[in-house]
């Protein structure tokens, strides 16, 4: 960790994570309003003009009750995964290929600073800044339920919610940091992460769809488990586990790679 | 010391330089010199460390370029031949950051530099002309007072004044005792500054001398104004010597030491109007190894 760079990532890069703060708050706060806790039927009503596999590949399921499962499977069901998922690509991408692809790298490189170290700061920022975004989304879901609807939120359930799709995305995250570091252009940087990750993301929908598509749901990493299953109180320790450790392998597998690679800067 | 030993670093094209091998003494000023795209930055991508190369190895000062690049970084100054800033810094941001991350702060040094350039580094950098940008980056390789410098282009965007500014920067460095890598494209400012020149042409060594040894050890220019071109340039052509045709009818030939009289006898057979010889400048010298193959006289 180098601080000076640390501040300077976060100078550079803080806006990007408010956009994506605010709109995760507005969709949060909307969804939180909608819900009735003594008519679900009501509400479903209205979305009932919507095909139903629309829905479904949304991650909005009909069998929900209470608010706990209505949030894992309104919010983190769809979401909580494909914005994250945008600001993970734009992110990996500033903080290690575009340096490089517009030289501004070099100076860093003529600075006593070791190519680990570096690398390792802008990875750690990019970790840091997925928990901070599931943390204060976890910090603001609660306040808001609990000031709304006292007493219906189970808070356990909801941080197991928040910590495996916080894992997940830091998992998306570190895929993007991958490529960032692999290649030496933004544009193949890019093209790769969001290729993979988006692809992943719409089998995932695409299986939530019908029971017969289940496969392709399970193939993608999106896929792994039930936000609302989570709300009911399935274990989700295992898959913590897995989502992790695929995270530091790439983590390290990226900053191995780019403390050898030739760097045309 | 800069050590650059047979150092071969291709890229995947196939262009790239080959078996580059020279040494930098301590206390030397060398330029590094060659037509666009010969292989100057990638020699200096290989000296810094940002590319390992695929034969051969570079050290300063006895440190590996790859495996002590770190280390190596506390006593070099690093111009770099594309000037790439971070996006939405301020200039002062900018050299403060450097400090930072050097972890040294020679503010003295700092304000010298930046009225020796007349710079005001306050303001965005995108909103810089390109000579604020590059003098920016020759501040921020010059202020922590390094003992070796490697500079690629460093007076590209300058205007004249201030590429006198830098020679006079480098003259004072070289008073005390730093060592230089300097390629450039300004034969002025390499005849002012260096002890000894490196040319490279298509990715390979083709001239290393001492500034002086490579004045003398040059051909002499004459340029004649023959009365019929035609006839002048036929015999010329027959005793095999090269020339090149300048405005006015007037030819330029190049010749060595032992084919002066060679010289002097064959354009005896053609009428001559004028007859000068030409002090060559360095620039003549450097010239030769600028063209193709077919151009060299």
């Amino acid at each position: 960790m180098i601080l000076p760079l640390f501040i300077k990532t976060l100078k550079q890069n803080w806006k990007l994570l408010l956009i994506f703060f605010a709109v995760l708050i507005m969709y949060m706060g909307v969804m939180i309003s909608m819900y009735n806790p003594d008519d679900m039927a009501a509400m479903l009503a209205i979305l009932e003009a919507l095909p139903k596999e629309l829905l479904t590949a949304m991650g909005f399921s009909d069998s929900i009750t209470d608010i706990t499962s209505y949030l894992g499977s309104w919010l983190y069901g769809l979401l909580m995964l494909a914005f994250p998922l945008v600001y993970c690509i734009i992110l990996g991408n500033r903080l290690v290929a575009k340096m490089v692809d517009n030289k501004s790298l070099s100076f860093l490189l003529s600075t006593p600073n070791s190519r680990i170290k570096l690398v390792v700061t802008q990875g750690v920022y990019a970790l840091l800044s997925i928990f901070v975004l599931f943390a204060v989304l976890f910090g603001i879901g609660v306040g808001l339920t609990a000031s709304i609807y006292p007493g219906l939120l189970n808070v356990g359930a909801f941080l197991k919610i928040n910590l495996i799709t916080m894992l997940l995305n830091m998992f998306v995250m570190m895929i993007c940091f991958f490529f960032s570091c692999l290649f030496n252009e933004s544009k193949q940087a890019l093209g790769l992460a969001s290729g993979i990750t988006i692809v992943s993301l719409l089998m995932n929908m695409l299986g939530n769809t019908s029971e017969d598509l289940n496969i392709i749901k399970s193939l993608s990493f999106y896929g792994l488990y039930d936000p609302v299953e989570i709300a009911l109180g399935a274990e989700i320790w295992q898959l913590c586990l897995i989502y992790s450790a695929l995270a530091v392998v790439l983590f390290i597998s990226a900053v191995v790679i780019f403390n050898k690679k030739r760097l045309p800067i | 010391m800069i050590e650059v030993k047979n150092m071969t670093l291709t890229y995947s094209s196939g262009k790239g330089i080959f078996d580059v091998d020279f040494a930098i003494k301590d206390g030397e000023v060398t330029g590094y010199l060659g037509p666009n795209g010969a292989g100057k930055t990638t020699t200096i991508r290989g000296i810094l460390g940002f590319m390992k190369p695929n034969q051969g190895s570079c050290s300063i000062n006895g440190l590996d370029s790859i495996r002590d690049a770190c280390e190596i970084q506390k006593t070099l100054g690093y111009i770099s031949g594309e000037m790439a800033f971070f996006d939405d810094m301020n200039g002062d941001e900018f050299l403060q950051f450097m400090q930072k991350m050097r972890k040294e702060k020679n503010n003295a040094r700092l304000k010298e530099l930046l009225e020796l350039f007349e710079l005001d580094p306050r303001g965005k950098i995108k909103r810089f002309s390109k000579g604020m940008k590059q003098k920016l980056g020759i501040v921020s390789a010059f202020m922590h007072d390094p003992d070796i410098y490697v500079l690629d282009e460093p007076t590209s965007g300058l205007d004249p004044l201030m590429q006198n500014r830098f020679i006079e920067l480098i003259l004072k460095e070289k008073a005390r005792g730093k060592t230089i890598l300097m390629s450039s494209h300004v034969f002025e400012e390499v005849e002012k500054t260096c002890d000894t020149v490196i040319i490279i042409k298509d990715g390979r060594i083709v001239e290393k001398s001492d500034i002086l040894t490579l004045k003398n050890s040059q051909r002499k220019g004459f340029s004649i104004k023959p009365s019929n071109l035609e006839d002048a340039t036929k015999i010329l052509q027959a005793s095999g010597f090269d020339y090149s045709l300048k405005v006015g009818g007037i030819i330029q030939v190049f010749v060595t030491g032992e084919n002066i009289d060679k010289f002097i006898k064959t354009s005896a057979k053609f009428n001559i109007d004028n007859f000068d010889v030409m002090k060559q400048s360095l620039e003549d010298i450097f010239m030769q190894y600028y063209g193709t193959k077919e151009d060299l006289s």
